[in-house]
């Protein structure tokens, strides 16, 4: 593909998640909407006449064979995307798919072997590793900032129900696709804080404890079944450990990532886009309890100016983080290098979350530890 | 000249089928008391399964209909639940709509494919006589419209809904473009009601004609602009009567009241008897300012900033308009039962009540 040529590119499934798409590839200079697929074709013709698709179809077949895009966006419900993937691989489109990747991590295999070997990229939209922060967080670590390896991580993942009559609604909507998922409101949510997780375990033999139950504020809705609260251990062979909390009822609903190395940390303060620099050297005596404080306010006030920079400079839209990561994506195709997230690390992240939802969701779980008295 | 609607042949009989689909919501459940008290004999209420069915349930035993009524619960994504649900149905009255999203896509889901369904599955079933597709006065455009004109069934209607940042507006501009296209090629028999600012016990807000209360205190910028107000009882009266006077075929009715206030008057009366609240009046020259402000500034940001403040959205809501129900009157024989005056005591007690407990 010469580099002056715009990549052609479709998307599957055109409901809300759909529209950020196709606002962004509106905005990336290398990309352009062709065509737009949904089984409902009302559907795939207001999103095509809103962003400019020359083309809308409801078969995917047909979409594929005749505008041959060089990448095809999936943003259909999780439990289409492995066989539409596979569509598209056939076809030999790449493929952008929205998280959670696939229901399982035999899929999630069965997709990135299938990508690899008909050299296509393929890649998830767990935007969150490509907002700013997360950015300059990579970068500071690929500096030793921490001293190699991370030691432990703390990954805090919040999801607020509403008040009781939104939870309810929530609650009483049992034919949204959600529900047939086999981790249900977890598997949707968790893939953001896992996948960062992973971007620093070793893939081999990550050990995984977890815990799951429902909240007491879904209990006295006469909820049973959801499990809305996960606390789980990860820890990988080189002796990296992380922790993952999930929650409904922290308030506030905290998304915040922490990482402590040998010589400092990070923690990544998504909600307020902030990241602070930890120092793991103290003063002596009652410096201590004074003079790191005035170091965190300013860097609490450089974060605020830096966002404001980001917002003059055009740069903080809310979906940044996607826009950064589609475009990563565009450029490894143009390129022929290597797409944004590992495949490595897409397949930990799916063993992972299994392991996370065979551990809660399971009926033969294992027995509970002894209480302690 | 006006009709009078006694002894008056109606299209349909008292043992009709009837479905109301949004039958739990503000103005279903009123309208579904309407029939009743018309003496239709067999309703069929169609309400989600998330729905809160207590408000319509309280208003079917209010006027003894229980015997009149069934509730289904279904959704009209699934075409099997349209196809069972307009069985041998005579007369839609279509409610349902998508209300509350951000995203146009899933307004545009919840009115036009809903609506799209509900259709295929009547034409299906052949025993159509009318539908009755409920759209709103947020489909008017009045960007060309000099200050100060009466808006009527004749104005435009917004010819690029996507650039008024209202995906409210999108899906009601979509789904009635959607029924004429039926009415015209597949002979569907509709009228389509817009209802202006409906109000009254069972929900209790203050008009966004009026103002805004996004950046604290409330912004009031309707000042002396005549509110198109809609007593919810009246409403569900004119839109009953949609649905059964002959000869309405593809027909559009505005539906406000008599004796409009202004916006002004609103706010001092609920300031008076709901809620006395700190307000700030920004003069029409400002708030024009503001909203065309707004939008470059959104231009600008690249989306930053999300463009709900455009000269659309001026026009549409805050330039003085006056309003008509001429039409409505003369071909259905409406006349709203109850007064401007008495609706607003009503609706201002309810809220007191509201705010009270």
């Amino acid at each position: 593909m010469g580099k002056k040529e715009s990549i052609k590119v479709a998307i599957i499934g055109c409901g809300k998640i759909a529209e950020a798409h196709a606002e962004i590839i509106r905005t990336i200079n290398d990309g352009k909407l062709v065509a737009t697929c949904d089984t409902e074709i009302l559907m795939a013709k207001q999103l095509a006449e809103r962003y400019g698709a020359q083309a809308f179809y409801d078969d995917i077949n047909e979409m594929v064979k005749k505008e041959k895009p060089d990448v095809v966006h999936i943003t259909t419900p999780p439990q289409s995307h492995f066989e539409i993937a596979k569509i598209c691989f056939s076809a030999g489109c790449h493929v952008f798919i929205e998280k959670p990747f696939t229901l399982n991590a035999k899929e999630a295999k069965e997709l990135l072997d299938l990508a690899q070997s008909k050299n296509l990229k393929i890649t998830v939209g767990t935007d969150e590793q490509f907002s700013h922060i997360a950015i300059w967080m990579r970068k500071l670590v690929s500096e030793g900032w921490l001293g190699e390896p991370p030691y432990h991580m703390d990954c805090y993942y919040c999801y607020d129900l509403g008040d009781k009559r939104f939870a309810k609604v929530f609650l009483m909507n049992r034919s949204h696709w959600l529900w047939k998922l086999p981790g249900q409101l977890i598997q949707n949510i968790i893939p953001h804080a896992v996948m960062k997780i992973c971007e620093f375990l070793d893939p081999k033999d990550v050990e995984v404890y977890a815990i799951g139950f429902t909240s007491k504020f879904l209990l006295d809705l006469g909820e049973f079944e959801l499990k809305d609260e996960l606390r789980a251990i990860i820890k990988d062979n080189t002796g990296t450990t992380a922790y993952l909390t999930f929650s409904t009822q922290i308030r506030p609903p905290i998304r915040q990532f922490s990482l402590y190395g040998s010589k400092n940390g990070l923690v990544l303060d998504q909600d307020h886009h902030a990241l602070i620099k930890i120092k793991g050297s103290t003063y002596k005596s009652y410096l201590e309890k004074t003079l790191p404080l005035n170091n965190l306010a300013r860097q609490y006030r450089k974060n605020m100016f830096d966002n404001i920079k980001l917002f003059m400079r055009r740069q903080f839209q809310m979906k940044r983080g996607l826009y950064n990561l589609i475009n990563l994506f565009y450029q490894s195709i143009e390129r022929n290098s290597l797409p944004p997230i590992s495949y490595e690390q897409i397949l930990l992240s799916s063993r992972i979350i299994d392991s996370i939802i065979h551990q809660i969701y399971s009926d033969t779980q294992p027995k509970k530890p002894p209480a302690v008295q | 000249m006006e009709i009078s609607n006694k002894n008056r042949e109606f299209i349909i009989g008292s043992d009709d089928l009837i479905l109301v689909t949004g039958a739990a919501g503000f103005i279903g459940r009123y309208l579904v008391g309407e029939l009743i008290k018309k003496g239709y004999s067999n309703i069929r209420c169609l309400a989600r399964e998330t729905s809160d069915l207590s408000g319509l349930k309280s208003i079917i035993h209010r006027e003894k209909g229980q015997d009149k009524c069934t509730i289904a619960l279904g959704n009209l994504l699934r075409a099997d639940d349209c196809y069972e649900i307009t069985e041998g149905v005579k007369v839609i009255y279509h409610l349902a709509a998508g209300t509350g999203t951000k995203s146009f896509s899933e307004a545009y889901l919840n009115s036009v494919v809903t609506t799209k369904n509900l259709i295929e599955a009547s034409l299906r079933h052949g025993c159509l006589k009318r539908l009755v597709n409920v759209s709103s006065f947020a489909v008017y455009t009045n960007l060309n419209k000099k200050t100060e004109k009466i808006l009527d069934e004749t104005c435009p209607v917004e010819a690029s809904p996507e650039s008024r940042a209202e995906a409210y507006c999108y899906g009601k501009v979509k789904q009635d473009e959607l029924v004429i296209n039926y009415g015209r090629e597949k002979g569907l028999p509709y009228v389509i009601v817009r209802p202006g600012t409906v109000y009254g016990p069972g929900k209790c807000f203050i008009p966004g004609r009026v103002g805004i209360d996004s950046f604290g205190p409330f912004l009031h910028l309707g000042g002396s602009n005549p509110l198109p107000l809609s007593y919810v009882a009246n409403c569900a009266e004119a839109i009953m009567l949609c649905g059964l006077v002959p000869e309405l075929e593809g027909q559009i009715f505005n539906i406000v009241d008599d004796n409009l206030p202004s916006s002004r008057k609103f706010l001092r009366l609920y300031k008076k008897y709901v809620k006395n609240i700190r307000s700030i009046y920004i003069p029409k020259f400002m708030s024009l300012l503001f909203c065309i402000f707004w939008e470059k500034f959104s231009r600008w940001s690249s989306g930053q900033i999300p463009p709900v403040y455009t000269y659309r959205e001026w026009a549409a809501y805050w330039k003085k308009t006056y309003y008509s129900n001429m039409k409505l009157k003369q071909l259905t024989g409406w006349k709203p039962r109850v007064s401007t005056e008495e609706g607003l005591k009503t609706f201002f007690e309810y809220c007191r009540n509201l705010k009270k407990n």
